[in-house]
């Protein structure tokens, strides 16, 4: 009973049924036609949903016989797993749609109708296996589609409307017209047949046909150029109908390719390149695009495009065991981010990004997961498919449909969050907010792709309980975002401490000292958040997410682990920086550079994983000849999070905008993260002959790093800018020792890791201090501070001195050690370079510390108080730590040593000096004697070249002297870089300015692109079969 | 000249088709428009019906005029023409929405020009 009540058949009589019982029922009542509505689209959920459950558990595929005579006679229906699959979505899509759009549907019970034959026809599309039925159906859409778009009232809605249907009742005239030639000449119809015999369709009829009825579905799935009728529609449809077309009618119209697709084996060159052109040139578009609707449309179109590409590639490589991941994936994913953004927009109801200002919580927590969906990032079903679709296109050497697929997703991403930073600015002008109940659709979008999500890493065989603990811990803390900040603060402590520890118990090696080193850090700074009083709502959250996936990174076996934990911190942190208050402006850029560097990762390690036959991170060391270009991947990728000169530009901005305590963590904690990823991947190069080159490259850019981050945080007057170019400076000196590849050089590394974790720690910290008392970033508005603030003095103090690599303390080890190897290895010219960059590191330290605190006191100075304990204590502790790391080395380079030997032990660069050598070999006294010496004599040169012709002006000796020399400095350091980015980016977006004019609005001229589209894929189609056969 | 109905049929189904393509291309009335798609449609059930038509042939319907055995010779597919019904029904349908929409364009611009459909761009 139940069974038979649940049969798919079931889903067109409620379609067909309540379509005819509704305008029956509104003569009896007013409100029955809507029950009646509810009831039929929740009976379709429940029924695909229940046949869906039951496929999954295994039950077998349900064939559909009308009529009591056995196909090719009748028309058949088919509900397997694949079509449960999207009918199921489809139909809840329907649900919810009909839900946020019940405030235009109630006006008439002819919408209720439509929408309800609406979502019955995507049914019919996805389960029908007759080739003309395809065609009923794909009408029944179409016509109900032109309805509803009919409830857009607007004459620009009604305009854009009649665009569509010119455009797609052309494309189904090519449809009919293929479905009969494909009769006259195979005298089948079923579409099984049709596939079976595949060999009938043939001649140039048969083959016209083929290429007729393949338009017709490319068309109504948007490709570029042939798409501007579509974009209209979606800017001025209401939004709900807009999200219905977006995701519905394409989910038909897709599912009608796929499964007509074996017919197309000829054609899926032409299907790919169709699709990666929309995709590339649709996000292009899409960077210019001022209304909402219209970004998402370009969205829309563009994720079509991908799904398009994906399909035929897997397809066309044999990688069909793929599809399930990858094109269900990314299905899915579209269909609920795209439908919860078209909701979420009409919900706001601003047609202009610029009129959207908002900072209300429920709306920007569900906006920022939507836009992270769509954007393909974990840990939403997305994200599992472009990795598995990369995976597959490396395995297969596809690197070109690679770039394509990385590049178009960077450029989506660029105008999604753009989009975000406008809506989350400061604004004055608070837009109307949306009531609650108007999320709430978009908000269930969000559960379903988290679930889905979880489904996928399943998938993935990646799904474990300390790879969903970040977000798991995230989240809960998440629901606590109502208690006071300190409250949060400790509560993120303690679950970091506990999660954290069970997280990396048992790693070992490198990872497990990395784990060591950072994770207690982290908490150190961490803590110093007790200092804020305020309740810093979602910042407690995403601190868990942040600290807990960098201990997934240390705990990643697999490169799949290790980028997924990347990204996750990547959002983390980009989330927490645009907490900081004038952070807005430079959000994007932040975004930008980690997602390049992101996806020069997913690259290299899809590279690697084709290399090695497997995703172990353990391969890469064991990697053969040709690692090369995998290595160069992922050092590029590691190089730019880790602001390598030339990719800098988001470093500065990023770390001086956001929060004062969360600058301590972004450079002493976050950047490490790329250190570690160097260190790992760095094993690619030892084993491969190009990679040595490689290294002596990567010693050269850290090197000019550190010149040029020492430089340029000379030029500054924000301190917090200063110490920003000065953590650049500092990661410069540790890639160089990285670079070294013996070990000596990865002993220095690590040292310079903790040290400078330790010591950026407590200066942004102090600088925190000075900040909070003081009111002021600026080195010109501050100084004379020693007096009122005494232990921030001495503790910024020893910080600067360990940094400097002064003697005595720690930081001096490192330098010595640093110097040592290079010399040790012949980069005699990297260690001038090296000596030229602490000389200019004293220079901007020593004026720091001077001008801060020692120099002429300014207005308030004398009211100035002590730092709160709350800043201090980590303070202390980390100066702690700068003594343990002075009077006990051993204590860290044992392990560290410990660590390293086996990496090194058989293909030791450097000559095997025992541990207790190499502190044997370090006798400090004439080191640091010959070290203080030629600082000495350089301050002196500088010294005598500004007396003899120094400036005159009122201020003190030392403000004169860097007076003098910063703008002498300076002129080595030109803003080569940001010219760069920024021409970049103005060329990128002019590019984008031209596409976008193609679509001129004309009803006629998009007839037109569809015509030559269609040309253009007969021509190809018949004769460009050849050309194609590079997508093998 | 011996030439078969069919031939003469599928030529000027075709030649509709294209005038209606072209009527939909270079018109620049609404109307013109709709009636270019109508042209279109009415040349492809023209097309459809011929594609079914043997010369010669009779009705598919099994009597004592027409055996079983001689169906796929002496009788005219029928499922040609019951999908040039459906897609009659479907065409109808189509052009009387098309014909909806420019009622209302037409209130709305007091213009049935399809230049004045371009306030939607790049």
């Amino acid at each position: 009973m139940v069974e038979a009540l649940l049969h798919p058949l079931g889903i067109f009589i409620l379609g067909l049924g309540g379509g005819f019982l509704i305008p029956l029922l509104y003569r009896i009542a007013k409100p029955l036609p809507a029950i009646a509505f509810f009831l039929a689209l929740a009976g379709m959920v429940a029924i695909s949903g229940s046949r869906l459950w039951a496929l999954y558990n295994g039950g077998a595929t349900i064939e559909i016989l009308t009529a009591g005579f056995l196909p090719p006679a009748t028309i058949n229906l088919r509900f397997g797993p694949w079509e449960g699959f999207f009918a199921f979505s489809a139909n809840v899509i329907g649900l919810l749609g009909a839900w946020q759009l019940w405030s235009r549907l109630r006006e008439s019970y002819a919408a209720l109708l439509l929408f309800l034959i609406l979502i019955m026809g995507i049914n019919g599309m996805v389960m029908t296996r007759d080739l003309f039925n395809q065609f009923v159906f794909l009408e029944i859409v179409s016509v109900a589609t032109y309805g509803l778009l009919a409830l857009g009232r607007t004459p620009a809605a009604l305009a854009a409307s009649f665009k569509y249907i010119m455009a797609t009742v052309l494309a189904s005239t090519f449809f009919l017209i293929g479905t009969v030639l494909l009769y006259y000449v195979t005298g089948i119809l079923n579409i099984d047949d049709l596939i079976e015999h595949r060999e009938l369709i043939g001649g140039p009829i048969g083959t016209t046909a083929l290429i007729l009825v393949l338009s017709c579905l490319l068309i109504e799935l948007k490709p570029f150029p042939a798409n501007g009728w579509g974009l209209d529609v979606y800017e001025t449809a209401p939004s709900g109908i807009a999200a219905l077309v977006s995701v519905g009618v394409s989910a038909g119209v897709f599912f009608a390719l796929f499964k007509l697709l074996p017919l197309f084996e000829g054609q899926l060159g032409i299907i790919a390149i169709s699709g990666g052109a929309t995709f590339l040139f649709s996000n292009l578009g899409g960077l210019k695009q001022s209304k909402v609707q219209r970004l998402l449309g370009y969205s829309s179109i563009a994720q079509m495009g991908l799904l398009m590409m994906a399909m035929a590639l897997l397809e066309r490589l044999g990688a069909q065991a793929s599809l399930p991941m990858v094109v269900g994936g990314l299905f899915i994913n579209h269909l609920f981010a795209k439908a919860g953004l078209f909701w979420l927009a009409g919900a706001v109801g601003h047609e202009q990004i610029d009129d959207w200002a908002t900072r209300r919580r429920p709306l920007v927590l569900v906006f920022a997961l939507l836009l992270i969906a769509i954007s393909g990032l974990p840990p939403f079903p997305g994200f599992w498919a472009k990795w598995e679709l990369v995976m597959q296109l490396a395995a297969s050497e596809q690197y070109g449909w690679i770039a394509v697929v990385l590049g178009g997703s960077l450029l989506e991403a660029a105008y999604m969050f753009r989009w975000f930073r406008q809506a989350t600015r400061a604004s004055s002008v608070r837009s109307a907010e949306p009531g609650a109940g108007r999320l709430v659709p978009a908000a269930i979008c969000v559960i379903v792709l988290g679930i889905a999500g979880y489904f996928a890493a399943s998938t993935a065989n990646a799904a474990s309980a300390w790879l969903l603990a970040p977000v798991v811990a995230g989240g809960a803390i998440f629901l606590l975002d109502w208690l006071p900040g300190r409250i949060k603060c400790a509560i993120l402590i303690v679950t970091v401490l506990v999660v954290g520890a069970w997280m990396c118990w048992d790693v070992q090696g490198l990872s497990r000292l990395f784990a060591a080193l950072l994770l207690p850090g982290a908490l150190v700074i961490a803590s110093a958040g007790f200092y804020r009083r305020d309740i810093r709502s979602g910042f407690y959250p995403l601190m868990a997410i942040m600290l807990l996936a960098i201990a997934g990174v240390f705990r990643a076996s697999t490169s799949l682990e290790f980028f997924f934990n990347w990204e996750l911190i990547t959002l983390a942190s980009y989330f927490l920086v645009a907490q900081g208050r004038n952070a807005n402006p430079h959000t994007l850029s932040f975004l930008l550079f980690s997602l390049v560097s992101a996806f020069f990762l997913l690259a290299g390690f899809a590279v690697a994983a084709n290399a090695n036959g497997t995703t172990d991170l353990a391969a890469l060391g064991k990697a053969g000849r040709d690692a090369g270009p995998a290595f160069a991947l992922l050092a590029i990728g590691l190089l730019i999070k880790a602001g390598a000169i030339g990719v800098h530009v988001w470093l500065p901005d990023a770390y001086a905008e956001a929060d004062d305590d969360f600058s301590a963590m972004l450079s002493a904690v976050v950047s490490k993260v790329a250190i570690f990823g160097l260190f790992v991947v760095t094993y690619l190069a030892i084993r491969s002959e190009v990679g040595l080159d490689l290294a002596h490259l990567m010693g050269w850019i850290g090197l000019l790093t550190t010149l040029a981050g020492a430089l340029m945080a000379l030029q500054q007057d924000d301190m917090k800018r200063m110490l920003a170019y000065s953590s650049m400076s500092q990661l410069g000196y540790i890639i160089t020792a990285i670079a070294l590849m013996s070990h000596l050089g990865w002993v220095t590394a690590l040292y310079l890791v903790a040290n400078h974790l330790i010591v950026k720690g407590i200066l942004f910290l102090a600088a925190a201090a000075v900040i909070l008392r003081t009111g002021t970033r600026l080195l010109s508005e501050s100084g004379g501070l020693a007096r009122q603030m005494p232990l921030t003095f001495a503790v910024a103090v020893m910080a600067l001195i360990s940094m400097s690599g002064l003697p005595p303390l720690a930081g001096f080890g490192g330098k010595w050690l640093l110097l040592n190897a290079m010399i040790g290895k012949g980069w005699y010219w990297l260690a001038v370079l090296g000596v030229a960059a602490t000389f200019v590191g004293f220079l901007y330290m020593f004026r720091l510390a001077y001008v801060v605190f020692l120099g002429s006191p300014k207005a308030k100075a004398a009211e100035t108080r002590e730092a709160p304990l709350q800043l201090l204590l980590p303070q202390f502790v980390l100066v702690a730590a700068i003594l343990a790391l002075t009077f006990f080395p051993k204590a860290l380079m044992e392990p560290v040593s410990m660590v390293i030997d086996p990496y090194f032990a058989s293909t030791l660069v450097w000559q095997g000096m025992s541990l207790e050598t190499i502190y044997g070999y370090w006798n400090p006294i004439p080191v640091m004697a010959a070290t203080t010496a030629v600082a000495a004599v350089l301050f002196v040169v500088f010294w005598l070249i500004y007396k003899a012709r120094r400036a005159r002006t009122g201020r003190s000796e030392v403000e004169r002297f860097y007076a003098f020399y910063k703008p002498v400095l300076g002129a080595f350091v030109p803003p080569l870089a940001i010219l760069f980015w920024k021409g970049t980016s103005i060329a990128t977006t002019g590019v984008a300015d031209a596409v976008r004019r193609i679509y001129t609005g004309n009803a006629q001229t998009y007839a037109l692109y569809i015509l030559h589209y269609v040309i253009i894929l007969y021509v190809i189609g018949i004769y460009g079969g050849n050309l194609l056969n590079w997508v093998r | 000249m011996n030439l078969p109905v069919s031939h003469i049929l599928l030529a000027t189904g075709f030649a509709l088709s294209l005038i209606g393509l072209w009527g939909m291309l270079t018109q620049r009335n609404i109307l013109r428009i709709i009636i270019g798609f109508s042209l279109i449609d009415t040349g492809l059930h023209i097309v459809m019906v011929a594609t079914g038509y043997i010369t010669g042939g009779t009705a598919p319907i099994f009597d004592r005029a027409l055996k079983v055995s001689d169906a796929t010779i002496r009788a005219v597919d029928p499922v040609p023409a019951s999908l040039a019904v459906t897609a009659i029904v479907i065409g109808f349908s189509v052009t009387a929405i098309m014909l909806a929409f420019a009622i209302r364009l037409y209130d709305a611009k007091k213009t049935l020009s399809v230049d004045a459909l371009t306030e939607s761009k790049w």
